[in-house]
């Protein structure tokens, strides 16, 4: 009963703090706003007004742009030929893939009649429907350090199937270089021949670093079967324009490639004959092959789409400015109406 | 007379387990494994056995595991092992990436996580260097010498100081104090905090000093060390004597010393041997709901993944035909050989490919956006500070923020010891009774003599301090105290009190009281009373009870008295206080004598002791004379019912499970709000006649079938009442009352369902005398039955099950024991910090954390459905539209920090009206930002935006693109695509924030920089090897053309146009709560700072006691409980005059117990 008695009591009493708890070191926290989460910020709230003034901001910029687009893709002549079918003589209508993959010239006449002045530099692009240039197993048949060094000619590893002939290296090799385009077209006016200048028509960085000054094709197009046009060897891939520009991949299976240029105006009315060699195969994959003239404005191409989605946009938030402005007079909501809360609608809910 | 009960260590048995005393034979006899011997004082002797050091390391690697042991707890991640697969995927011939473009982002990941692991290891380390290095003065050389932890070995004779913690599991020898005991806190190891006793052996009393402990050369045998920390077996050799060892003498690390001005032991177990140690394990861990949705959701994605995937590979099958020969497919391929390889392989290459669809920095992003805002936000909020305690908040583990923001049911251990730890009792008003001095002195002295409290600290009423059973007991002692009845000292068989008598103000008198029996208190008798006999002789029965039984025992002709007191106590106890009454009796010598006898033999009765001692209490419990009647107001702790009245608003339903009596559980539901006059309350309670009845008749089985048959009737009809009030308008708040007997039944499997969809019903529910285990049982209920997200909260020991078993475990720090804190997820200072922790913390990190995922899920939906659809042009073969390092650094790099940076600074309302607009936070419970909805609003979105990117710029760059004529490739207009898809990502940020800060300027601004500074200089370089230069020159060639401009300024804004309108109208038409908040105060400016964060933090008792006053039950009820309640003197007689007198008396006994208790050697 001594001791132990009286510190029965001790047993399940409480005590409010232990005594070692003094106060050495205030465990405060530090204020800041970081840490308080009380960093100024703007705290952007649709309103009414805000919102009209967006959309009308919006509508306002818009519009004129693109009234500019569709100005500068109108300025645009554009001229598109689609020769593949028609290029097919009529007794192999039936057998278009023989008669492409058959011996002899496979020369098409073809007339083309300008409606509008072209101003020059007139270009002539290729256009090839249905062909996958971004496939897969097509845009990694290829390598760069090939085309650009002529040491690492024998290095083929990515180029499969077109890597080697005979165990030797191809340059350029791959099937996207295999696989050149190879229809040729000459133009006439009036009988009179208009030079194509097939210069400059590759973007300057590939010429100047992607493709090698003294680097020669090599064994191209030599197995069989051949993919597509040739290459001279004695010519630099630096020069070498067209593949250059193959060579560029396309992003979708419809695309143009620039063939050439025309130097000189051509009339509305004009009519210019194409002389043109049918050589390219399409025929298996329903591919179709189109010739186009056109001019360029500034923008670039004849393409109305970003004038007409400009304009569209435009009208759109313009449309949505004066939707709101009306919705908000006929039937207002008053910002921060307490009736709006959940709590406050579904009354104790 | 004193039970002597209640001690955690049963000393008497235990020493029978002894393991067979072995004689040893000298010191080179090897250890049987069995138990150890360990040489006190001799460390040459301990040598050879090699114990382990007294050094403890917690952290999980070193620096050799580790790099091994890190990667594989993050290859133990789903994600992470699906993006290795995908990596080692894009290693084979059939990826259409570089490995790189998946290794890179993987590896980022990897790397953030394993530095964030060793920081936080690092940490760990620091930690266990800081305890290691703690020193403690241990016997050289006669005399004590200081060392740090670390060098301890076992053997060692050591030095504790008062208020010192044991490094070590000691074996007591000796201490300052008389007869060799000490008293140790064991709140580190149970979280109780009561002081328990240890006595060293009465033969190592003495070695106390230096020099005599130097002389000590025992030899301890004991039991290998183990985990159980009440168990401790062992012999103590001296000189040839072979003494048994009990729990009594063993000292765990981890306890402290209290009230003892230092103690000597010898060290037995060391450092990770301790017992402390030995039962130290990692708390299960648990994952958020909204993770385990994000899973969900990610499944979801490998879904689509999968269908796109199978979509692609049948299309390619379909599409690749020799025809194109320009693929060179007349060449034999492994790949494509028929239709069933091709759609085989290009199914995994399409997999490699989409892969990214999977947001493989989610993860590691909200990881840092949770540790952040646990580290940062919760652990620093001054809010949730608590200046008197020091403490502030802190989050024990950082992956359950956001389950904060979704809580639906809190079963609060809203225990009456987590709520009134901080001032016991607050006395009010009182104690009614005539103004005669007689009496008066009688009440007082009643109060001042009639417990069963230890008083503890010095002797002067400022720095007292009284050790009680319940807290109940210490709050009228103080009051007494305050009142001039000072009890200051207790010996086994008197008491002393020093009485300043009123009416001869300044006269002081030390009294002293022979306490003659103490008849206990207990739940049948409901009463307590103490005989007692005064200096000059007087004998006198001091009785304290329950209102019914106190009234039931008084003298004849008390009438008048009985009625004033009763509607006293009906007003009381229809204020939700607890009532006391307290009545005294004088005793003639003779009377007491014979009954004395009879007391003695009762007590020494073996069979049926506490039933006879009960008879015999009757027989001089009577002809009481009734004194007065005290009321206590269960002082909660501040602001709670504020917090519990918020939280309910909030739509948070709360359950309080506790130990304590029905009584008083109600008390404290009442106080804190959660049931008031107005609700309709199902009682079931095990303390109804039928039940009685069969427990009378003592038949086990009996008892249990009654109880479950009553449990279930009681159940069934309330059930159904329920029901009824469902469908009727206006239908009161539901409440159930429930106690642990019937709870039992309760819970048994055919009655659980009923049990839920009842409590379901009800608005709140009680669960009174609940054992621990039931708490965690009702816990898993909800958790499981209901299906709703858990919070416990708690302090004690008993709550640590339920906190574990909870969604999320809130343990409240500062004063109580650590073993809630230590099971728990956040740990808080107070009660009403939760309001803070859910109401602004949680509904942030909830809203931040939703955000975040939808944008992470939106990000990448986007860019990789850009792929998707850019595959439908590529003849379905998988060839990738991104250059590879785009598509590595997308994630990682060009779109990672804006969204951090959102997961950090968002926020829709201010803190302060977080907390004003409680019901904001049902948004959360409701899950309005996580749900399938939600996620279907943000996919169609990604699918608009990624369509918009894609078409735009395809449709548009098909012509010549510059006035020279050229021609864009495949990678100029997949770069097109790219800077698009980054400025459009990134601009979404802002239209999703609702807080903007410089940060988002910043890091969006600067993100989109770094996508074009990253373009410069990867387009401008050619490296030698390996890589086709797919980008060279291309961002320059874009920028070259007017095309560039025009397309960057329209797609991106078409892109974020729809999202936009989208806001708007819900905006305008289908607000969110929070939105109509925000537009509520938009003009108010952020009004929290520092100055106010003062004043925020303190809630006034004026202010808290007004709002308690304003929230008492209209109605008189008929409930009158236990209550005690006093005020100070001044308001006492002002109230007697009619004078209201401002409650300042309050104050004086707020004062009076605060913690301010230092401690003194106890003197018995």
């Amino acid at each position: 009963m001594s001791s132990t008695a009286a510190s029965s009591t001790v047993v399940g009493g409480r005590s409010a703090e232990p005594s070692s708890c003094v106060k050495k070191t205030s465990k405060r926290p530090k204020y800041s706003k970081f840490t308080q989460q009380e960093l100024p910020a703007c705290k952007p709230i649709l309103t009414p007004s805000w919102v009209i003034l967006t959309f009308l901001v919006a509508g306002v910029v818009f519009i004129p742009l693109g009234v500019i687009c569709l100005f500068a893709s109108q300025g645009v002549v554009e001229i598109v030929d689609r020769y593949d079918t028609d290029c097919v003589p009529a007794s192999s209508k039936d057998n278009k893939v023989a008669y492409i993959q058959g011996e002899g010239d496979k020369i098409c006449n073809r007339t083309i009649t300008v409606t509008k002045t072209m101003k020059h530099p007139v270009y002539i692009y290729y256009q090839l429907e249905n062909f996958y240039q971004n496939h897969r197993r097509y845009v990694k048949s290829r390598n760069d350090a090939q085309l650009r060094s002529p040491s690492e000619e024998r290095d083929v590893k990515t180029c499969a199937p077109e890597d080697n002939v005979g165990g030797k290296p191809i340059v350029p090799c791959g099937l996207v270089a295999w696989s050149l385009f190879n229809d040729t077209y000459r133009f006439s006016r009036n009988s009179q021949q208009l030079p194509v200048n097939k210069k400059g028509i590759s973007w300057k960085s590939d010429r100047d670093k992607k493709f090698g000054k003294n680097v020669f094709p090599k064994n191209f197009q030599e197995g069989a079967p051949i993919g597509g046009g040739t290459l001279d060897p004695k010519i630099p891939l630096s020069e070498q324009e067209d593949l250059i520009v193959w060579m560029r991949t396309a992003a979708l299976p419809t695309f143009r490639k620039l063939y050439g240029k025309i130097e000189t105006d051509l009339h509305a009315g004009d009519t210019i004959s194409v002389l043109l060699q049918n050589n390219y195969n399409t025929y298996s994959f329903n591919g179709e092959k189109k010739l186009v003239l056109s001019t360029t404005s500034w923008l670039g191409g004849r393409n109305d789409f970003l004038g007409i989605a400009y304009l569209t946009v435009g009208s759109i938030c313009l449309f949505l400015a004066v939707t709101f402005a009306v919705l908000y007079l006929v039937k207002p909501r008053q910002l921060g109406d307490p009736s709006y809360l959940s709590w406050n609608r579904s009354a104790g809910g | 007379m004193v039970r002597p009960g209640g001690l955690s260590v049963d000393s008497s048995t235990n020493h029978l387990r002894a393991p067979s005393r072995t004689v040893t034979l000298g010191r080179i006899q090897p250890q049987a494994p069995s138990f150890r011997t360990v040489y006190c004082n001799d460390r040459d002797a301990n040598f050879p056995v090699r114990f382990k050091g007294n050094s403890i390391s917690t952290t999980k690697y070193n620096v050799l595991t580790f790099l091994p042991k890190g990667l594989f707890e993050q290859f133990r991640r789903i994600a992470n092992i699906y993006f290795l697969g995908i990596s080692c995927l894009s290693m084979t011939p059939i990826s259409p990436v570089n490995p790189i473009t998946n290794v890179a982002p993987l590896s980022m990941v990897l790397l953030v996580s394993l530095i964030k692991e060793a920081f936080e290891d690092w940490k760990r380390f620091q930690n266990d260097m800081s305890i290691n290095n703690s020193t403690v003065d241990v016997l050289q050389d006669q005399q004590w010498v200081p060392i740090p932890w670390r060098k301890l070995q076992v053997g060692d004779i050591i030095k504790i100081k008062k208020d010192g913690f044991f490094p070590a599991d000691l074996l007591f020898l000796s201490s300052t104090n008389p007869d060799g005991i000490c008293y140790v806190e064991t709140a580190n190891l149970d979280g109780e905090t009561n002081l328990k006793i240890r006595k060293g052996l009465e033969r190592t009393w003495d070695y106390l000093t230096p020099e005599k402990a130097s002389e000590f050369k025992g030899e301890i045998q004991c039991e290998q060390p183990n985990n159980s920390l009440y168990t401790f077996t062992g012999n103590l050799i001296v000189e040839k004597q072979t003494l048994p060892l009990s729990p009594d003498q063993l000292l765990l690390r981890g306890c402290s010393l209290r009230n003892t001005e230092y103690i000597v032991g010898a060290v037995i177990f060391t450092g990770h041997e301790t017992k402390v140690m030995m039962n130290a394990m990692n708390a299960p861990s648990k994952r958020s709901t909204l993770e385990k949705k994000l899973d969900k959701l990610i499944i979801t994605i490998f879904c689509a993944l999968v269908i796109m995937c199978l979509i692609g590979s049948i299309g390619c099958a379909i599409v690749t035909d020799r025809d194109h020969d320009y693929l060179g497919l007349h060449k034999k391929d492994w790949e494509y050989r028929n239709g069933m390889t091709i759609a085989f392989f290009t199914f995994f290459t399409l997999v490699t490919l989409f892969s990214t669809i999977i947001p493989i920095s989610l993860y590691v992003s909200i990881e840092m956006i949770k540790f952040i805002q646990s580290t940062q936000f919760i652990n620093r909020d001054l809010h949730m500070y608590h200046a008197e305690t020091n403490t502030p908040a802190s989050a024990r583990t950082s992956n359950l923020n956001e389950e904060l923001g979704q809580e639906q049911r809190s079963t609060g251990a809203v225990r009456e010891k987590g709520f009134n730890f901080d001032d016991p009792r607050l006395m009010r008003g009182g104690w009614r009774n005539e103004p005669n001095p007689e009496l008066c002195k009688e009440f007082f002295r009643c109060l001042a003599i009639c417990h069963t409290v230890l008083p503890e600290g010095d002797e002067s009423p400022e720095k007292i301090f009284y050790q009680a059973a319940s807290p109940d007991e210490a709050a009228l002692v103080t009051a007494a105290k305050n009142f001039g009845f000072f009890f200051y000292r207790r010996t086994p068989t008197m008491v002393y009190v020093r009485e300043s008598h009123t009416e001869q103000m300044g006269k002081i008198q030390d009294v002293s009281y022979e306490i003659l029996n103490v008849l206990e208190f207990n739940s049948t008798r409901k009463r307590q009373s103490v005989v007692c006999r005064f200096p000059n002789g007087r004998l006198v029965l001091y009785c304290k009870g329950a209102d019914t039984v106190i009234f039931e025992r008084l003298a004849y002709g008390m009438d008048d008295v009985r009625k004033v007191t009763g509607e006293h106590l009906e007003h009381f106890g229809s204020s939700g206080l607890r009532t006391l009454c307290l009545a005294y009796k004088d005793l003639n010598p003779e009377a007491y004598d014979s009954w004395n006898e009879k007391f003695i033999q009762a007590k020494s009765a073996l069979r049926d002791r506490e039933k006879k001692l009960d008879e015999v209490a009757e027989l001089i419990e009577k002809d009481l004379i009734l004194i007065g009647s005290t009321a206590i107001e269960d002082k909660l702790q501040e602001g709670v019912p504020t917090c519990i009245e918020t939280l309910s608003r909030a739509g948070i339903k709360i359950w309080v499970l506790t130990g304590d009596k029905m009584e008083t559980a109600i008390n404290i539901a009442y106080a804190c709000n959660l049931i008031n006059n107005d609700m309709k309350r199902f009682m079931i309670s095990s303390e109804t006649d039928a039940i009685r009845e069969a427990e009378e008749r003592g038949n086990q089985v009996e008892i249990a079938r009654v109880i479950k048959e009553e449990v279930k009737k009681e159940l069934k009809k309330g059930l159904e009442e329920a029901q009824q009030y469902l469908h009727t308008v206006g239908e009161p708040k539901l409440a159930l009352v429930i106690d642990g007997k019937c709870l039992m039944y309760a819970l048994d499997p055919t009655l659980r369902i009923t049990l839920l969809s009842l409590s379901l019903n009800c608005t709140s529910v009680v669960c009174c005398r609940v054992s621990p285990l039931q708490k965690a049982q009702v816990t898993s209920l909800v958790r499981k039955g209901a299906k709703k997200i858990t919070l416990s909260i708690g302090d004690g020991a008993n709550d640590v099950s339920m906190i574990q078993a909870a969604h999320v475990g809130v343990g409240i720090s500062g004063m109580e024991g650590m073993q809630a804190v230590m099971a728990s997820d956040f740990a808080i200072a107070q009660f009403r910090f939760l309001t803070d922790l859910l109401l602004v913390h949680g509904r942030w990190s909830y809203l931040r954390i939703c955000k975040v995922v939808m944008y992470f899920f939106y990000k990448n939906l986007t860019f990789t459905l850009i792929q998707f659809w850019f595959t439908f042009r590529t003849g379905f073969s998988g060839q990738r539209f991104y250059d590879d390092w785009f598509q590595s650094l997308y994630n990682v790099f060009f779109t990672a920090l804006p969204v951090i940076v959102l997961g950090l600074f968002e926020k829709d309302v201010s803190a302060s009206l977080s907390k004003r607009y409680p019901e904001l936070y049902r948004e959360g419970i409701r899950d309005s930002f996580f749900k399938w909805r939600v996620v279907a609003v943000w996919a169609s979105s990604a699918v608009y935006q990624s369509l918009v990117c894609y078409l735009f710029v395809t449709a548009s760059a098909f012509d010549g693109k510059n006035s020279s004529g050229k021609i864009f490739g495949l990678w100029d207009v997949s770069t097109m695509v790219f800077t698009c898809l980054v400025i459009a990502v990134n601009l979404r940020i802002l239209l999703m924030s609702n807080s903007i800060t410089r940060w988002h300027h910043i890091t969006v601004g600067g993100s989109i920089l770094a996508w074009l500074v990253f373009a410069f200089m990867y387009c401008g370089i050619t490296t030698p090897r390996d890589r086709n230069e797919n980008v060279y020159f291309v961002i320059y060639v874009l920028m070259s053309t007017f095309y560039f401009y025009f397309t960057l300024l329209l797609v991106p804004v078409v892109a974020l146009l729809a999202d936009f309108i989208y806001q708007v109208v819900e905006r305008w038409y289908f607000p969110y709560d929070y939105q109509i908040v925000q537009e509520i105060h938009r003009h108010e400016p952020d009004s929290s700072n520092a100055d106010q964060l003062e004043i925020a933090n303190e809630l006034t008792p004026e202010e808290a006691r007004s709002y308690a006053i304003s929230q008492l039950p209209r109605e008189i009820s008929k409930h009158t409980g236990f209550a005690f309640d006093s005020p100070g003197y001044e308001s006492f007689f002002a109230s007697q005059l009619g004078i209201y007198a401002p409650q300042k008396a309050w104050d004086v006994a707020r004062r009076a117990s605060m913690r301010s208790r230092p401690k003194a050697p106890k003197k018995n």
